[in-house]
């Protein structure tokens, strides 16, 4: 069982955007904390296996699968929770494609399509469910995002500069909202990898902890940050990383 | 791997300066959540006041006077803490002191108040920390906390001691959670903003934070200074195990002050140059 000061019984969180890792471990959590969960991502084996984890616990879950890159979409996919559950007071964004490439070789498209997945996503849902939450005076904004949005990275500029953009726009979210009931934070998340699967042993020298996290990792801050007892914690960054971002 | 459920049952944790303010509150806060606590500071009254809080919420309850400045007397504290509790799992290094010194210019800063001001809020967490960190290491397990502050990364006029010892502690943090990662103890730092913990400090002291409360809240984006929990449940995620991937960060609960400089709200502060007492 959850603590019960983490608890977030008959709250409805919306879980959105693709990322292979995030997704289903993060709203599995939330409905693990007693959380009622709808799934906006594209069609795909990720959508479902969330939506069965989420069964698994006994709490609702809607499957919304969307283009998460067009606004119209998110528009009704944000509609669709309102109108099944009656609020949003959750919204986590956890959009995360990766995409590593000289500067000078990355082509348009692909900038379009990086910003796309990784930051116009979360700024469509921040926008379109942030009306609601407005008009609640209530709720949680949890953006997940990398590491790389607070440091730089050689052949990461595309994905460097749509992380960086999620996390300022937490940043200025929440000033804007900090005397609406709205809090908006960032969870920075380091190397990891599903379980099975082989990691890097080099790279996982580098890390103080010495191991890869697994995705489930990234649920019990999510967690937190959703509960009623972070209400004073807002427009912060913080890291679930083995202590890789503590380094110098 | 974690399951990050996030309860104390059976857990001891260690909370330096533990009978006034945030570490009294904190105390409570854990006890709640199923801890038991060694409280530990100088003045034994405010110690067993909490003391008899945390039994009250159900907890064992351990008083250690202890003055974190005093080698011998941490040493004491672990060792005394070992043998009446069994074991230790956390060590909150919450000791530290503000009062009084903003009165002074610069130029009238003696060596002992330098002295005092870092010995307290910065040479006394690592006293600790060095004092549990080989227990920890041979146990390969154990969680270490230390109480930072947004002054510990931002300036402020005539705050020489607290806000230099407090960016110590942030430091002091990741140096620590690198150094003992392997270990698996995991370490990381709390940083609360402005919070009302005024009603279990002395007399003075709350008047002085009373008149700077109304003042204070107006440089917090929500609007509201905090409430003791508000650190609490931070302290909660960190000693339990929801936290056990987290090491060598700092867990800031400030309302948005350090979002935004504590001054991006519209109420930007009208300071006087001349300002003694901030």
């Amino acid at each position: 069982m959850t603590a019960k000061a983490f608890q977030i019984k008959g709250k409805v969180a919306l879980v959105a955007g693709d990322s292979k890792l995030w997704t289903k471990p993060v709203a599995a959590a939330l409905a693990g904390a007693g959380a009622d969960i709808a799934i906006a991502a594209k069609s795909s084996p990720i959508l479902t296996e969330a939506v069965e984890a989420v069964s698994k616990t006994g709490r609702k879950a809607i499957a919304i699968a969307i283009d998460v890159t067009k606004a119209a979409q998110v528009r009704k996919a944000v509609h669709q929770v309102i109108a099944e559950y009656g609020r949003i007071d959750i919204l986590v964004n956890a959009g995360d494609i990766h995409f590593f490439r000289p500067f000078v070789k990355i082509k348009s498209a692909e900038w379009n399509k990086v910003m796309d997945y990784n930051f116009k996503s979360a700024l469509n849902f921040c926008r379109i469910a942030g009306k609601q939450m407005l008009k609640q005076k209530n709720g949680r904004i949890i953006n997940i995002v990398s590491g790389l949005a607070e440091r730089g990275i050689a052949n990461g500029s595309a994905y460097c500069v749509a992380m960086g953009g999620v996390l300022q726009m937490t940043r200025a979210l929440a000033l804007e909202w900090a005397l609406k009931g709205i809090t908006v934070n960032a969870i920075g998340t380091g190397w990891f990898t599903k379980s099975g699967q082989p990691i890097d042993e080099t790279l996982a020298r580098y890390i103080p902890v010495k191991r890869y996290g697994q995705p489930e990792e990234i649920g019990s801050l999510t967690v937190y940050l959703a509960s009623d007892v972070t209400e004073f914690t807002t427009g912060q960054f913080m890291y679930v990383d083995g202590g890789l971002m503590a380094h110098a | 791997m974690n399951e990050g459920k996030g309860t104390l049952e059976d857990k001891v944790i260690i909370i330096t300066g533990g009978g006034t303010g945030l570490g009294r509150s904190m105390a409570f806060r854990l006890a709640e959540e199923g801890a038991d606590i060694v409280v530990a500071a100088r003045r034994v009254p405010p110690l067993e006041e909490t003391a008899a809080g945390v039994r009250e919420r159900g907890g064992k309850a351990l008083v250690v006077p202890t003055d974190v400045t005093d080698t011998a007397q941490v040493d004491r504290l672990f060792e005394k803490a070992l043998a009446e509790m069994g074991k230790i799992d956390v060590l909150i290094n919450n000791a530290g002191i503000v009062r009084g010194e903003r009165a002074k210019s610069m130029w009238e800063i003696s060596d002992q108040d330098w002295r005092i001001g870092i010995d307290v809020n910065l040479s006394g967490a690592f006293y600790c920390s060095r004092a549990v960190s080989k227990y920890f290491a041979d146990r390969k397990s154990g969680k270490i906390i230390l109480l930072a502050s947004g002054e510990g990364f931002r300036g402020q006029r005539n705050s020489f001691m607290y806000n230099t010892a407090k960016a110590g502690v942030v430091n002091l943090t990741r140096v620590m959670a690198l150094t003992l990662a392997e270990y698996n103890v995991r370490v990381n730092c709390i940083v609360p903003g402005f919070v009302d913990t005024y009603d279990s400090q002395p007399e003075d002291y709350q008047k002085v934070m009373a008149e700077r409360r109304a003042t204070r809240k107006l440089f917090v984006p929500v609007g509201h200074t905090g409430k003791p929990d508000d650190i609490g449940y931070v302290a909660l995620f960190l000693c339990s195990d929801a936290s056990d991937y987290v090491t060598g960060g700092c867990f800031i609960s400030d309302g948005g002050g350090l979002a935004g400089g504590f001054a991006t709200t519209g109420y930007a502060p009208v300071v006087s140059l001349k300002e003694g007492l901030s």
